[in-house]
């Protein structure tokens, strides 16, 4: 019997951990050169910064980071349309539209060439070899034909990597679940708030995923999922899940081994900094929170180098059992955006999710809203509970929440219980986080 | 010769030949179907391929 292949570039993921940061200073250079000479915006940016004078990864420090609004700014009101200074090659070679969601502003207009983009799908396989898929695997896709990149690289990299794809975008979510009854699927890719969402469809159906579907693996992605999340998808669909990071300008990045133990970056194709939350430029030591920054290699047309994603990560520098030599990453505290200092305290809403989804199974949906009384901010869990609860039994979870995230969070929160159905569910990206401070 | 850890050895050096030869021919290809539309544009998609085959294996040869 021929055996099961691990890798999907076994020279690539085992190399030594020094030639791959060779490999990774090698095309940062080039990278860099082919911006300065191509986008009007890096033109400007990195005038004066020679790319032969990046030797070592502390020399990286000598070119600026990318930030986000910059991108913006870049785009706004110049041409070519849409791309303005950021483009970096000419506009008839591209092939493929995408944009930012744009929940943080305006949106980020990110196109690729054929080529460029096929680089992002290979990625991708990379990402969902590890995870598992193979061409024995018919993966449904419950994403719809839309601007957002979420989930179209998965679906070609399926493809590629041999999957059968069965497209569900068109369907409400009842008839996905009977789809992927019906057509025995064994992959599902979703954000982790849709999975969780379609096992409580599933359950007023009457259907329970782990005994009535044959769902084997999940990679989710749009939005970051804490491990108790992970752990409950895992318990409802009785499948292996996995998570992965990407975004719309850099691509997926890097992806979850069967080891379910932190992320792998895609090396060389990416190559991952992480810096100190305080300073936002020296660079951390694995196992210390920063904020993590990405460059990648090959997505041309909108060149992306030391791009600020705000994440707040953590590296681990343990090696893995998988034997893959890429450095692993942990999502650890949400966004930079996210947080807020709260009565002196760093807050970050990523931990209210990390205690409900972990403690709290009879919790269906739930939401944070920080609102201010006079000079005193206040923050507000809004939890709906299992329809099946007492209302005492309701009135003690409450109080049991509420310690708890006096323990984690050392805050004091306001709890409210809202009726069944009471809050939103969402399909892609949740927003169970509301600042009403900001005006 | 590279190694993954699946204990198989892997003649990268070769490939990476290999992957030269297909990108010469494929480049002429081209060039022979110059405003060939359907020759051009299924030359391309090879070479992009290439490229990504050049971006997996080429580039790790030291």
């Amino acid at each position: 019997m021929k055996e099961e292949k691990k890798y999907w570039n076994p020279a690539m993921e085992t190399l030594p951990r020094e030639r791959l940061v060779e490999i990774e200073l090698r095309r940062f250079r080039e990278h860099l050169r082919w911006s300065q000479e191509n986008s009007p915006f890096y033109k400007k940016k990195f005038r004066g910064i020679e790319p032969e004078d990046i030797r070592t990864l502390e020399d990286l420090a000598k070119v600026p980071l990318t930030e986000k609004d910059e991108l913006r700014e870049a785009q706004v009101g110049k041409e070519p349309y849409l791309y303005g200074d950021l483009l970096a090659v000419p506009p008839e070679r591209l092939s493929v539209y995408h944009q930012t969601s744009g929940t943080t502003g305006k949106p980020v207009y990110v196109p690729d060439t054929y080529e460029s983009w096929q680089w992002t799908v290979e990625v991708w396989c990379y990402i969902l070899y590890a995870a598992g898929f193979r061409p024995t695997d018919r993966v449904f896709l419950p994403f719809v034909y839309n601007v957002y990149i979420a989930f179209w690289q998965g679906h070609y990299a399926a493809e590629k990597l041999g999957c059968e794809i069965v497209p569900g975008g068109g369907l409400e979510t009842k008839a996905r679940i009977q789809k992927m009854m019906e057509v025995k699927a064994t992959g599902l890719m979703n954000t982790p708030t849709y999975g969780l969402h379609m096992l409580e469809v599933a359950k007023e159906m009457g259907i329970d995923p782990k005994r009535d579907l044959t769902i084997k693996r999940m990679i989710c992605a749009g939005e970051p999922m804490p491990e108790p999340t992970r752990l409950r998808l895992e318990e409802g669909w009785g499948a292996d899940v996995f998570d992965h990071l990407g975004g719309t300008e850099p691509g997926g990045w890097a992806g979850m081994c069967s080891q379910k133990k932190g992320m792998h970056v895609i090396e060389p194709h990416f190559l991952l900094e992480m810096i100190d939350l305080e300073t936002m430029s020296k660079p951390i030591s694995p196992g210390v929170k920063g904020v993590a920054v990405i460059t990648s290699f090959c997505r041309r047309p909108i060149p992306l180098i030391r791009f600020n994603l705000k994440d707040i990560m953590m590296v681990r520098d343990d090696p893995c059992a998988c034997g893959r030599t890429s450095i692993r990453v942990d999502q650890v505290g949400g966004r930079v955006d996210d947080l807020r200092k709260i009565r002196g305290v760093f807050f970050s809403p990523s931990v209210v999710e990390e205690v409900i989804r972990g403690k709290f199974p009879q919790v269906v949906e739930f939401e944070t809203i920080l609102t201010q009384e006079g000079i005193m901010p206040v923050l507000t869990l809004r939890v709906e509970m299992e329809p099946s609860l007492a209302e005492s039994q309701q009135k003690e979870r409450c109080k049991v929440i509420r310690e708890q995230l006096k323990i984690r969070t050392n805050l004091t929160f306001e709890i409210e219980s809202v009726k069944p159905g009471g809050l939103p569910r969402y399909t892609l990206k949740s927003a169970r986080f509301k600042d009403a401070t900001k005006k | 010769m590279g190694q993954g850890r699946e204990g198989m050895e892997y003649d990268l050096k070769a490939m990476d030949l290999e992957i030269k030869a297909i990108e010469e021919r494929t480049k002429k290809l081209r060039e022979l179907g110059n405003g060939f539309v359907a020759v051009e544009r299924n030359a391309d998609s090879i070479l992009t391929f290439v490229y990504l085959l050049k971006r997996n294996i080429s580039d790790l040869i030291e």
